[in-house]
């Protein structure tokens, strides 16, 4: 379980001060799938940022799990990220070197591979439907594959919340549509997601809709 | 797949920039090896010719000088008497030479380690002229005096001939074959030395045994010339030793054009480890520069690796792999470019000097470009593991 207490962020300091995010309080479940709508600059990536342990807030806690991470040093930060907590981004964040099948190992790497881990890239690479693709570069493969293959990296250390930056933002409606279903199976299994999103539609499909507006939650819609 | 086999791969997709990096590691190892390179050819050559300086320890009769003074003006030594040294000496003296000169360096063979060259002066007149008959064992003389070099006829072969210098050629008239009287003997000139610039020029030399029995000599010799066989040999050991065990002789360590030699050099190498260091320091600014901005280049990279869970340590390991390939890149290049470098500029430094591949500067020049290569990431490295993942995305 996650609880985010009124925490807000403020850039800068005096004249040049922006506030990014104000007094932001939210609770989500295990397995839960939370869609964040909101204009741009209303605070969304912060608030996914600062929820994963990528920035600090200002002020305010993040629990996951019955743990505060938001005051974590930057070394035990990096547990939280090995296990608990995996990131999917618009910008796919390939390397750009590595075939797809080592970016899904890059994770595993980074916690100490062992003999299986190759195996088990593998399997996650196929439950994404990209097995065939495993020893291309991102820079061979489509938009909508890039994302698959990152989505299989957010996997390979089975997190319990998967934070997902507008995953289809850069793609077109029927590429978006398999990746989002792919997000509802990983949602079925059991893995908790909180997608950034500016497509409605998209955020129908989430169990609950926060909206962002200038920093503030200014409205929560519950879609069931 | 493990961490090392990334930054191969990484490093594969930026085959110029690691390049670039490594020629800045190269030139710094560059210069310190060809510094080092030159100094050792060179130090080299100088002990060779120091080789042909000729005596190191001058043995001289321990005649009882009377010093003049007239206040505090010396008027000179006036040497009472004539003064000789038995030559049943030599034997000892060669016992104490070899002795130390073994105990210096470590040696046990047994064979004659010094070249002893006693000689016996006699002021006499030749064709009306006054002139100084020198007798000199001739192969030991040959040894000590490398610089000799025979312009005319030939060198001292036997008994009863002479050998002559420049000047005195020119002086007497004397050629190759003519004959010149000593007390009565005769004995021909068979060689005339080319110059020389030093008091050789003016003297006649004649063999030892000939020059002692037309003089009624016979066992007697003026001075002995003793030269160590090497330059770091013990000089003033084997001067004192002498001292202290052979009465009535006095042995002087001459070393001061090797003690000038080596203080040049001394000098040389100096400057030449400082230019070493000061190119090493100004190579390690510019591998500074090239990494900081790879390290730049490659934020969003960091970013994706600490999201994807690497730690700091894991970040920084990423680094100290790739400064280690460009360290031995960069080592090889340099030794490469330094024993290179050293060919070219070597011979401008010191002439006919003699440049090798000196293998053990390689491990040395490895060390060094890693130790740069490292030095240079460190910094950079440690800056870009304290950006923020999130800002590590948002500055693209």
């Amino acid at each position: 379980m996650l609880e985010v207490n009124n925490v807000s962020k403020v850039y800068g300091e005096g004249s040049a001060k922006v506030v990014a995010l104000s007094d932001v309080s939210l609770r989500v479940n295990d397995g839960d799938f939370i869609a964040i709508m909101g204009p741009s600059g209303s605070g969304k990536s912060t608030l996914l940022n600062i929820i994963g342990g990528l920035d600090y807030p200002s002020s305010g806690e993040v629990i996951l799990n019955g743990k505060r991470i938001d005051n974590l040093a930057e070394n035990d930060l990096v547990d939280v990220r090995r296990g608990k907590v995996a990131y999917v981004f618009q910008q796919y964040h390939l390397l750009p070197s590595l075939t797809a099948l080592e970016n899904v190992l890059l994770p595993l790497i980074f916690c100490g591979a062992n003999g299986r881990s190759s195996k088990k890239a593998l399997d996650i690479l196929k439950k994404v439907g990209l097995e065939k693709r495993a020893g291309h570069k991102p820079s061979e493969l489509s938009g909508g594959e890039q994302q698959r293959v990152a989505i299989a990296r957010a996997l390979v250390n089975e997190p319990s919340l998967i934070l997902a930056d507008e995953p289809t933002g850069n793609m077109d409606r029927k590429t978006g549509a398999e990746i989002l279903l792919l997000f509802e199976q990983l949602n079925q299994e059991g893995h908790g997601i909180i997608m950034i999103t500016h497509d409605p539609e998209i955020a129908k499909q989430a169990k609950e809709i926060v909206v962002l507006q200038d920093g503030r939650i200014v409205g929560k819609i519950n879609s069931e | 797949m493990k961490l090392y086999r990334i930054v191969l791969k990484d490093m594969a997709r930026r085959k110029k920039r690691v390049l670039f990096a490594a020629l800045g590691v190269a030139i710094g190892t560059m210069t310190v090896v060809g510094v080092l390179t030159i100094a050792l050819a060179g130090q080299a050559r100088i002990y060779n010719e120091l080789e042909k300086y000729g005596a190191n320890l001058a043995v001289t009769p321990a005649i009882n000088n009377v010093d003049t003074h007239l206040g505090d003006l010396s008027l000179g030594t006036l040497a009472v008497g004539e003064n000789y040294i038995p030559e049943e000496t030599l034997p000892q003296i060669r016992q104490i030479a070899d002795g130390e000169i073994r105990k210096a360096r470590g040696i046990t063979d047994q064979g004659d380690i010094a070249t002893i060259a006693p000689e016996l002066y006699i002021n006499t007149e030749v064709k009306g002229t006054s002139v100084m008959v020198v007798g000199v064992e001739p192969n030991e003389e040959n040894k000590i005096k490398t610089w000799w070099n025979v312009q005319e006829g030939k060198y001292l072969e036997g008994t009863d001939q002479a050998l002559v210098g420049a000047v005195a050629a020119k002086l007497l008239t004397l050629n190759t074959g003519d004959t010149v009287t000593l007390n009565g003997s005769t004995v021909t000139v068979t060689g005339i030395l080319g110059e020389t610039g030093s008091n050789d020029d003016y003297q006649i030399f004649v063999p030892l045994e000939t020059l002692q029995k037309a003089y009624g000599k016979e066992g007697l010799v003026s001075s002995i010339n003793i030269r160590a066989l090497c330059n770091a040999c013990p000089v003033e050991i084997i001067a004192s030793a002498i001292n202290q065990n052979i009465t009535g002789v006095r042995a002087i360590a001459v070393k001061q054009v090797a003690e000038a030699e080596m203080g040049i050099m001394g000098r040389m190498n100096r400057f030449m480890w400082a230019l070493g260091g000061i190119t090493l320091m100004v190579g390690l600014f510019g591998v500074v520069n090239t990494m900081m901005s790879s390290v730049n280049e490659r934020i969003k990279d960091i970013g994706i690796m600490r999201a994807a869970g690497a730690s700091r340590n894991q970040i920084m390991r990423v680094f100290i792999y790739e400064a280690v390939i460009i360290g031995i890149l960069g080592g090889i290049f340099g030794y490469l470019a330094g024993t290179l470098l050293a060919y070219i500029v070597g011979p401008l430094v010191f002439q006919g000097i003699n440049i090798n591949f000196v293998l053990q500067y390689l491990p040395l020049s490895l060390a060094l470009a890693i130790l740069v290569a490292a030095i240079a990431t460190v910094y950079p490295a440690l800056r870009a593991t304290r950006i923020r993942v999130a800002d590590s995305f948002r500055s693209l």
